[in-house]
């Protein structure tokens, strides 16, 4: 078909002049280049670049076409481009955040909503059965009760105060399903984090620990440009992970209550919680509200338990403070794996 | 004289990874139709061409018309699956690119046998056509022409062969050799000849002017990228109603001359011989094909 | 065969189809999006899993989206798919 076009691939992080050439182009669509963007397909004809699409591992960013050429089947080239890339890259599971105005262009490329923030942003994925078989999976997990409790945690690493948290919240639940966070963007990766919370949890009963799914989504490869807009409750990012747990996650559990620990200290926190509110509760959804539940957390030493206090302690390796902090699992992982040489040092030496 | 009976004016070339093209274009009616595997498609998309080429070609519409299919070289990884695909998908024509030597004929010839047995194809129906796209290919023209029974023409491939000379297309002084001995081989070994592709699809001048040359020096045809310039090609192959009525006249000549028996054919007092008579045919074949010359 | 990898084939261009694989264990689930669902879906279908089952694929996630192929557009496009997806790369060709 495009004799005339040319497509490649480049990263832009080393092609500085064509950088500055794709900010220009999606200026022009009233795009903002993002960052975090790792590789860009272009499409020229001759010299002139009519065509890019961006990739940041598995999210699908700033596709643009010259306004001349819409109409054409060059903007469905560009995102074959790009979905055929993301394959070489080995990610065949694909998101893309869009405004509503161009949810049927992706539509016509195979992408699939998943949630809508009204007005502001979609979340859509390259598969119809992405979600909807996460969901099946779920179901199959369902709990009876009345009180289906849900609650996510990070866990950055697993303290006591997680569970205190998680005790708290099964002793008010029928049900408690516990959520982490897959992300790993953590200074923990993710399987350690989580092979501290299956020993963190161990002996608690009526509990199911939820691997994390690509569902619960990054705030790292979210689209900064969505963040501009200010008339929306909280940020887009927010709600459309907010979103995804009432629209979906919450009702093929049966989850009716959704538990958070406060944060006194972090302010960010407080406010995720004020969201969280908002988007679980308020007559906006089809789905049934999910009642916010917030914990106090656990003192010890009059200083609540947070995973940031042992990530410092950690640093400065005062072991002895930390098992305060943490059960002996995570202790134990903690002195194993993560001390620094200059702990083992004074270790061996004290030894 | 040369038994060739098919009109080749024109093969137009489509590019095999091109579903949608596929699907459509047997409603243009070139005199052959040409999947293309090997420079219009990506590396990445080999494999797909090939599959869409295999079963495009088995499709009532093309099974109509003659079509061929250019394989990429046997030297690369996709040539022989290629030939595995179109030989018994029912190809007419395999076009074998870069041909350099009478022994790359062969190999292909070979290799076309043994699948043709495989699959129990009649063996020899799968024709060839040898692509010259480089000076060992111009120089070897001969012997590569005369090398298989199977082979109906030789084509002389423009862009690969102008960068192997070290200069660039331009108003065709460039071609001239190339084109003399692509068409002297073809008309020693009484096959077809066929001229480069002509890629400015919006210029209509430079294509009939360059038509009008390549037609006069005697080639058979021309590929083409645009089904707009069938018809042009056509209509310059076209003869005129004055060549049309010589035509006619040579023809019943030669007719009358076979039912009396004679054994010389004489037409307006002056003997007319075979290839008069042959190309009075052609004439009229072209006539019955397009018409008369607009 | 046996599809041990994703894999995908096509374009999303008029008139061709994009073709997605993907390894599962003991089901094979055929999905088909096409913009002529009404008319033509159950066609679709019946095309697809004809060609699965001659290349004895059993088992496996397999993604339509069809933007009005025609049959042998269809059938070349989840060959391929499946051929990329697969371990063997040798072809019968009397099964295609």
């Amino acid at each position: 078909m495009n004799d005339e076009f040319e497509f490649y691939a480049i990263d832009p992080a080393r092609e500085p002049s064509e950088r500055a050439e794709i900010k220009a182009f999606l200026a022009k669509s009233g795009l903002t280049y993002e960052d975090g963007i790792e590789i860009f397909v272009l499409g020229r004809q001759g010299r002139r670049l009519i065509a890019c699409g961006g990739l940041e591992q598995n999210i699908v960013k700033c596709v643009a076409t010259d306004p001349l050429f819409r109409g054409e089947s060059l903007s469905l080239t560009i995102v074959n481009e790009v979905i055929n890339l993301a394959y070489e890259r080995g990610h065949s599971h694909l998101f893309l955040y869009t405004r509503p105005n161009n949810i049927a262009f992706f539509a016509g490329c195979g992408f699939y909503s998943i949630v809508e923030v009204p007005g502001m942003v979609t979340l859509m994925e390259n598969t119809p059965i992405g979600i909807r078989r996460y969901c099946d999976g779920l179901k199959k997990l369902r709990q009876p009760g009345a009180r289906i409790g849900a609650a996510v945690i990070n866990a950055n690493p697993f303290t006591r105060g997680h569970r205190y948290l998680i005790e708290q919240a099964v002793a008010a639940s029928d049900w408690l399903h516990l959520f982490v966070v897959a992300e790993d963007a953590s200074f923990f990766p993710y399987r350690d984090r989580f092979q501290l919370i299956k020993a963190g949890v161990e002996g608690i009963e009526r509990l199911t620990l939820h691997p994390g799914s690509e569902y619960m989504v990054s705030r790292a490869t979210f689209s900064s440009y969505f963040f501009k807009e200010k008339n929306v409750v909280g940020d887009c990012f927010t709600a459309v992970d907010l979103l995804i747990f009432r629209d979906w996650i919450a009702p093929a559990l049966g989850i009716t209550h959704r538990f958070v620990g406060t944060e006194p200290f972090c302010r960010t926190t407080n406010k995720y919680n004020l969201d969280m509110k908002y988007w679980l509760q308020a007559d906006l959804s089809a789905a049934p509200p999910v009642n916010v539940v917030e914990i106090e957390r656990t003192a010890q030493d009059a200083r609540a338990i947070s995973a940031s206090e042992v990530r410092r302690l950690l640093r400065s390796g005062d072991f002895d403070r930390i098992g305060k902090l943490v059960p002996p699992t995570t202790y134990e992982l903690l002195w194993s794996k993560y001390r620094t040489a200059a702990d083992g040092a004074s270790a061996d030496a004290a030894a | 004289m040369t038994t060739s009976t098919k009109l080749r004016r024109s093969m137009l070339f489509l590019p095999g990874s091109n579903a949608a093209m596929l699907s459509t274009a047997f409603v243009f009616k070139p005199d052959s139709i040409m999947f293309d595997l090997e420079d219009a498609v990506s590396l990445r998309e080999k494999d797909s061409a090939r599959l869409l080429v295999f079963h495009a070609l088995k499709l009532r519409n093309y099974r109509a018309m003659e079509t061929v299919v250019r394989i990429n070289p046997l030297s690369t990884p996709f040539g022989r699956q290629d030939l595995e695909a179109v030989v018994r998908a029912g190809v007419d024509v395999v076009r074998l690119p870069k041909t350099d030597a009478p022994e790359d004929v062969h190999v292909l010839e070979r290799e076309v046998e043994r699948i043709e047995l495989e699959c129990g194809r009649e063996v020899g129906s799968t024709k060839l056509m040898a692509a010259i796209e480089s000076a060992s290919g111009v120089v070897n023209a001969v012997a590569i022409a005369t090398a298989s029974p199977r082979l109906i023409g030789i084509a002389l491939a423009g862009f690969d062969y102008v960068m192997d000379m070290q200069t660039e297309r331009g108003d065709g002084t460039e071609l001239f050799y190339a084109r003399c001995a692509v068409l002297h081989a073809a008309r020693f070994a009484k096959i077809d000849a066929f001229d480069v592709v002509f890629s400015d699809v919006n210029d209509d001048e430079g294509f009939l002017k360059e038509v009008e040359l390549i037609k006069r020096l005697g080639f058979n045809g021309k590929s083409l990228i645009n089904p707009r310039q069938i018809e042009q090609l056509h209509n310059a192959f076209a003869p005129t109603q004055e060549e049309v009525d010589y035509a006619r006249r040579v023809v019943a000549a030669a007719e009358l001359g076979e039912r009396q028996g004679l054994g010389v054919v004489s037409l307006n007092g002056k003997m007319i011989d075979a290839p008069v008579i042959q190309h009075a045919r052609v004439v009229l074949q072209r006539a019955q094909a397009s018409g008369v010359r607009r | 065969m046996k599809i041990v990898k994703e894999a995908i084939a096509g374009t999303l261009e008029s008139s061709d189809v994009q073709v997605k694989v993907a390894p599962s264990e003991g089901t094979l689930e055929v999905v088909v999006k096409s913009e002529v669902e009404h008319q033509f879906g159950a066609q679709i279908r019946a095309v697809v899993n004809d060609t699965l089952g001659r290349l004895a694929v059993s088992e496996g996630i397999v993604l339509v989206e069809d933007k009005g192929a025609l049959d042998c557009t269809l059938r070349a496009r989840v060959q391929t798919a499946v051929l990329r997806g697969g371990a063997v790369k040798d072809l019968d060709w009397s099964v295609l």
